[in-house]
């Protein structure tokens, strides 16, 4: 194998300096009740640095073609992650995540997913993400609400998700290239961009002779040629049944959603009388 | 050469699905407001599908890419149930406050109580201002055309 084995957290200072970075700045910038400007602009830099550290921890970015790429849109998917998590506002928060979903599908376009990069902006950004911000108009009291201002123990939540983070990035690095000697599944990339035509069992052995092979071959993605036609032959192919399953799914939420509202909204009203809840009206109005 | 080698970019690409499953974590913990809650959780899932599909293109299968669309699919069931679960009890309380609900907790888990909440926002929202131009419209004062904050 050509490429320079990925080695990113070999000393571990960096990966624990990175976890730590994230940890403060996660804190400093979840709302926390008494928030000062200076406190959320040390909590940006912190994550800035926290960001950098995973960058220069991971794989050396060189050239300016796909990697380049990736870098520009996984940043974008990351950062407004950050934000989406730490916005104040609801709706903010929500067009964030919208940034998010773009920068996903970004990655997923990179990694050769066409289909499911442009289903994500479709189905996500276009139908669910609209959906959440019918509900934030329709459930949204006015001002900033407190619950807004404070977490749920933002200390331990920054904690416990970045210390998932580094266990995460050091298995991650762990990875390497050899195929798994327990379960004999074979790495398909490695083999020639037609490997989909193969039988496994040729397949497999061809891993062992992967270190000669060429690189640009191996760089291929063996899933490029005929996405969508193949990726919609598989799916209604080898699994029909799960699509089946899936229409059903799709039907029952929706039959339950709407059973939910028309039944739930009726025994509320019925509960309720309208001098103590502030939403009474509203609910009686539906 | 100006692709990634297939390795690094699976690498890469699973440590973008890592970073953003953390953060929908600790958003999922942090937050009191349940729909930044439920956003915080379809990011996790999106973190998942990076990952699903770095390994498809890894191994050159199409599993990962059949289980992103039934991820796609789940989360749109999920979010429409889950919605009007969020309505209902907005509904019943009046806030999207997850703590509202604490009746539902443990016996032996203590209460969520707000220590030091300020009762006006410390960072008043900067809204965009324009140039006056024409007439300035008579006011209605009986109705609030706008919000104070988004």
């Amino acid at each position: 194998m050509t490429a320079v084995p990925f080695d990113p957290f070999a000393s571990g200072t960096l990966l624990a300096g990175a976890v730590v970075a994230t940890v403060a700045s996660l804190w400093l910038l979840l709302p926390n009740g008494r928030d000062t400007t200076s406190a959320r602009w040390l909590g940006t830099l912190l994550g800035l640095g926290a960001l950098a550290a995973f960058i220069l921890a991971g794989r050396r970015l060189g050239g300016l073609g796909e990697e380049a790429v990736f870098l520009i849109v996984s940043l974008v998917a990351v950062v407004s992650a950050a934000a989406t998590i730490v916005s104040r506002s609801p709706v903010y928060a929500a067009i964030w995540f919208a940034l998010t979903l773009a920068g996903v599908a970004g990655v997923l376009l990179v990694l050769g997913a066409q289909f499911l990069g442009v289903a994500t902006i479709v189905v996500y950004a276009g139908a669910i993400l609209v959906m959440f911000l019918f509900v934030l108009m329709l459930a949204q009291p006015a001002g900033l609400a407190p619950y807004d201002r404070v977490s749920n123990e933002p200390f331990l939540s920054a904690l416990a998700g970045a210390v998932l983070l580094g266990v995460l990035s050091l298995s991650i690095g762990r990875l390497s290239a050899a195929p798994a000697a327990c379960c004999g599944v074979p790495s398909r990339a490695t083999a020639t961009p037609t490997a989909g035509t193969q039988p496994p069992s040729a397949v497999g052995g061809e891993a062992t002779a992967a270190p000669v092979a060429d690189p640009l071959a191996t760089a291929a993605d063996p899933l490029a040629e005929n996405h969508v036609a193949r990726l919609g032959g598989e799916l209604f192919g080898r699994h029909l049944v799960a699509v089946e399953a899936a229409g059903v799914l799709l039907l029952v939420a929706l039959i339950g959603a709407i059973a939910v509202v028309s039944r739930g909204g009726d025994a509320q009203a019925a509960a309720v009388s309208p001098s103590s809840s502030p939403a009474a009206g509203r609910s009686a109005a539906r | 050469m100006n692709t990634m080698q297939s390795l690094p970019l699976l690498q890469n690409a699973l440590t973008v699905g890592a970073i953003l499953f953390s953060l929908g974590l600790v958003g999922i913990l942090a937050r009191r407001n349940l729909i930044v809650m439920f956003l915080a959780a379809e990011m996790m899932l999106q973190g998942i599908s990076v990952s699903l599909v770095a390994w498809s293109r890894y191994h050159g299968d199409w599993g990962g890419h059949v289980l992103v669309i039934f991820v796609l699919t789940v989360a749109a069931c999920e979010a429409a149930v889950a919605l009007v679960f969020v309505l209902q009890a907005f509904s019943r309380t009046g806030r999207l406050d997850s703590a509202a609900w604490q009746s539902l907790r443990e016996a032996t888990v203590g209460r969520t109580v707000d220590h030091e909440l300020p009762s006006i926002d410390t960072v008043p929202p900067k809204f965009p201002t324009l140039a006056p131009a024409g007439i300035l419209p008579a006011a209605d004062e009986n109705e609030p055309l706008q919000r104070e904050h988004v």
